[in-house]
């Protein structure tokens, strides 16, 4: 009964042949049309994007020049003579060009990685804007998609699991008004009960990334400042996004609880542990692996209105920034970065998709007989 | 005879709690499996063919409880093992070694994301087994149920047919030499030709490995090929018990015969297919008496307030009927016709 006298031994050179042979047909097709296709796709989806910002910012009420006016008339006291000529010679961008041509030069600078210059902070490249204040914005919205992420799909699970529960029964009440309340509100109640009520923090102490009057450095006091400004905005994001999780991972988890698979594993005398983790668990998160790709997507643009609430240094702050000032560069920039980002986390959980799930790997056909 | 019994099952219910009531699914079910005989369990759907099976395993959903009896399981050293009184981790080492089960849903019973492979190794992980000595007895045994063994080991579920992930799960469940294997319509969700493969590879196996089968069907045409002993249910009872040929040829309860003249026959022709009026009991509130009489062409006042007691009748016959005679005569008028 050894394993070689199964297969005449003639067979078996041919057997790993045919091994080896789809393997390679498989990276081969993958290269040549799904990889290729959806690197495609995803160009095009960046490409519209940045037409349509281009042109939509473009159609807002007012322009640049006119709200630097109106600004310098209110802020400095200037006449309109005055103000217009301080604001004409701030900008380095000929806004009277036809906007076809406009068009063509911004595609033309893109392409050569020039995202060009703000148009209210003139001479600032929007390229340096965006790298100063993304890694905010991936840090806070990040790390609160990871906790929402990670605790609902574990209390999801084990309410699964308890149905009928304490917990079950609670947490789904309490999921069910977490998913209906909007972030900007959360963020007010954090700012107005916590903070100005109950005084558990001092509101204006926690403005911006961190305290100035810590050096930066890699140092335990600044990390720490670090993770104190980002406390709040990142509770906010838990809050707001974790009773989708909750409610997603249960209605999964009890639909694969339901499945017979799980009742064969049981029987089969596997340890729960076992069960619970590359039976259950593994099959009930694939629906939601598509969910997160969207959130993941969405990190890049951080939250406009929380960052601005809790005064958190974050590209959200500056796009609305950018929006109020007309700064149509920095405005198509960080546009063209949301997309660029969301289009690849799409990429990304497709390819994590297929990790988990073996059903939907590209390339492979089922052999059905 | 009596030395070589595998399962014995006496006064087993079980009863589910629905939101209408207690819904007793299994009514004081006994019954003795021998070694290497294979118990056909037969019936309609929802007679508790399922349920009985289950709860052998112990694998019942939360909602079910087993209010009575035992369930003995004697193992090849002839120690007895009190099923129902095993603790979480015995019942789990317990499972599959001595008692292993082919699910209905065949086409749903492997994790889709994971290989074959991989469930023949948690498998083995599970009981002790070593990977090598696992994989060996794996591929020996898909081979035996006439797989490529290698192609299918290292394959995922969606990469095989209905009929061939059938034939994976009936490896499986022989991957650790259980005694007793349970069939719950194991040919239910495939076409007659992949069924008929099937059923010639159980045989096949049952003759070299000599295991007891328990197997559920509703297809009488199967369980009279594959059994030995036919055994059927109504709403929760047994309410007939007798080797193969005695219950098909010389059926006792009118229930069974009910059952065989609603199996269509090829020769029928345009004949009409007989079928049983009605639907069974609620089994919240079930019928007085015999729970059939509602049905049944022979019921008479009795019926209608005694419960027949399980008989024995000749030839190691067992039957709860009150017109016994009346049916052997009914069924040979039916047979000469």
């Amino acid at each position: 009964m050894s394993v070689k006298s199964t297969v005449p031994p003639a067979a078996s050179p041919v057997r790993q042949m045919r091994y080896l042979k789809p393997f390679r047909q498989r990276v081969g097709e993958a290269l040549s049309s799904y990889t290729a296709r959806v690197l495609l796709q995803g160009l095009f989806t960046v490409f519209a994007v940045m037409t349509f910002t281009f042109f939509l910012v473009r159609l807002m009420p007012g322009n640049p020049v006119d709200i630097k006016i109106d600004q310098l008339m209110q802020t400095q006291g200037l006449t309109y003579e005055q103000a217009r000529s301080q604001a004409a010679g701030l900008f380095d961008m000929d806004l009277n060009a036809p906007v076809g041509q406009q068009y063509l030069t911004y595609v033309q600078r893109v392409l050569r990685g020039d995202l060009g210059k703000s148009i209210l902070s003139a001479g600032t490249p929007v390229a340096d804007i965006i790298w100063r204040f993304l890694p905010w914005t991936l840090f806070s919205v990040g790390l609160g998609l990871l906790v929402s992420f990670a605790l609902g799909v574990l209390i999801g699970a084990a309410m699964a699991y308890w149905r009928g529960g304490i917990l079950d029964n609670v947490m789904t009440a309490v999921a069910s008004i977490l998913y209906s309340i909007p972030e900007y509100i959360i963020a007010l109640l954090i700012i107005l009960v916590a903070g100005v009520q109950l005084q558990l923090f001092q509101v204006g102490e926690l403005r911006g990334g961190f305290n100035p009057d810590v050096a930066p450095g890699f140092t335990l006091e600044f990390i720490g400042s670090i993770l104190k400004h980002a406390t709040l905005p990142v509770i906010t994001y838990v809050l707001a996004t974790i009773g989708g999780w909750i409610l997603a991972m249960k209605s999964s988890t009890i639909s694969t609880l339901g499945e017979d698979y799980i009742t064969v594993a049981k029987a089969r005398g596997l340890s729960e542990r076992r069960v619970l983790t590359a039976y259950v668990g593994r099959n009930a998160l694939l629906p939601l692996v598509t969910r997160l790709s969207v959130s993941i997507g969405l990190v890049v643009g951080g939250s406009v209105i929380v960052e601005e609430l809790f005064q958190y240094p974050g590209l959200g702050r500056q796009l609305l920034r950018a929006i109020n000032g007309r700064d149509y560069t920095v405005m198509q920039g960080i546009f063209l970065i949301i997309a660029i980002s969301v289009v690849a986390s799409t990429i990304i959980a497709d390819l994590m998709l297929g990790w988990l799930d073996p059903r939907v790997r590209v390339g492979q056909k089922a052999t059905k007989g | 005879m009596p030395n070589d019994v595998v399962v014995s099952v006496r006064d087993l219910s079980v009863s589910y709690l629905a939101r209408r009531g207690r819904v007793r699914a299994v009514n004081r079910a006994s019954f003795d499996l021998h070694a290497g005989e294979t118990l056909a369990l037969i019936g309609e759907s929802g007679c508790g063919k399922s349920t009985l099976n289950l709860a052998l395993i112990r694998q019942l959903p939360k909602n079910a409880t087993i209010d009575s009896g035992s369930i003995l399981y004697t193992r090849r050293d002839k120690s007895v093992v009190d099923v129902l009184k095993l603790n979480k981790a015995e019942l789990r080492r317990f499972l599959w070694s001595e008692f292993a089960m082919v699910f209905q849903g065949a086409l749903n019973s492997l994790n889709p994301v994971i290989r074959v492979s991989d469930m023949v190794y948690d498998t083995a992980a599970a009981h002790g087994l070593n990977k090598a000595a696992a994989e060996k007895r794996a591929l020996h045994l898909f081979e035996k149920v006439r797989l490529d063994p290698y192609r299918v080991f290292r394959a995922y579920p969606h990469e095989l047919s209905g009929g061939m992930r059938q034939r994976v799960l009936l490896a499986m469940s022989l991957l650790l030499q259980p005694q007793v294997v349970i069939m719950d319509e194991p040919t239910t969700a495939v076409d007659i030709l992949t069924q008929r493969s099937i059923l010639d590879v159980l045989q096949t196996l049952r003759e070299e490995l000599n295991f007891s089968v328990i197997f559920i069907s509703h297809d009488l045409a199967v369980a009279a090929e594959i059994a030995d002993t036919i055994a059927t249910m109504y709403a929760g009872d047994i309410v007939e018990v007798g080797p193969v040929n005695e219950v098909f040829y010389r059926p006792r309860h009118a229930y069974t015969l009910a059952l065989l003249n609603a199996a269509p026959r090829l020769s029928a022709g345009a004949e009409e297919l007989y079928s049983i009026p009605g639907s069974p009991p609620d089994l919240i509130h079930p019928p007085p008496g015999c729970k059939f009489h509602p049905r049944c062409t022979f019921a008479t006042e009795v019926c209608r307030t005694v419960l027949p007691p399980l008989v024995a009748a000749e030839a190691g016959h067992q039957v709860a009927c009150h017109h016994t005679d009346d049916v052997v005569t009914a069924y040979r008028k039916v047979s000469r016709a």
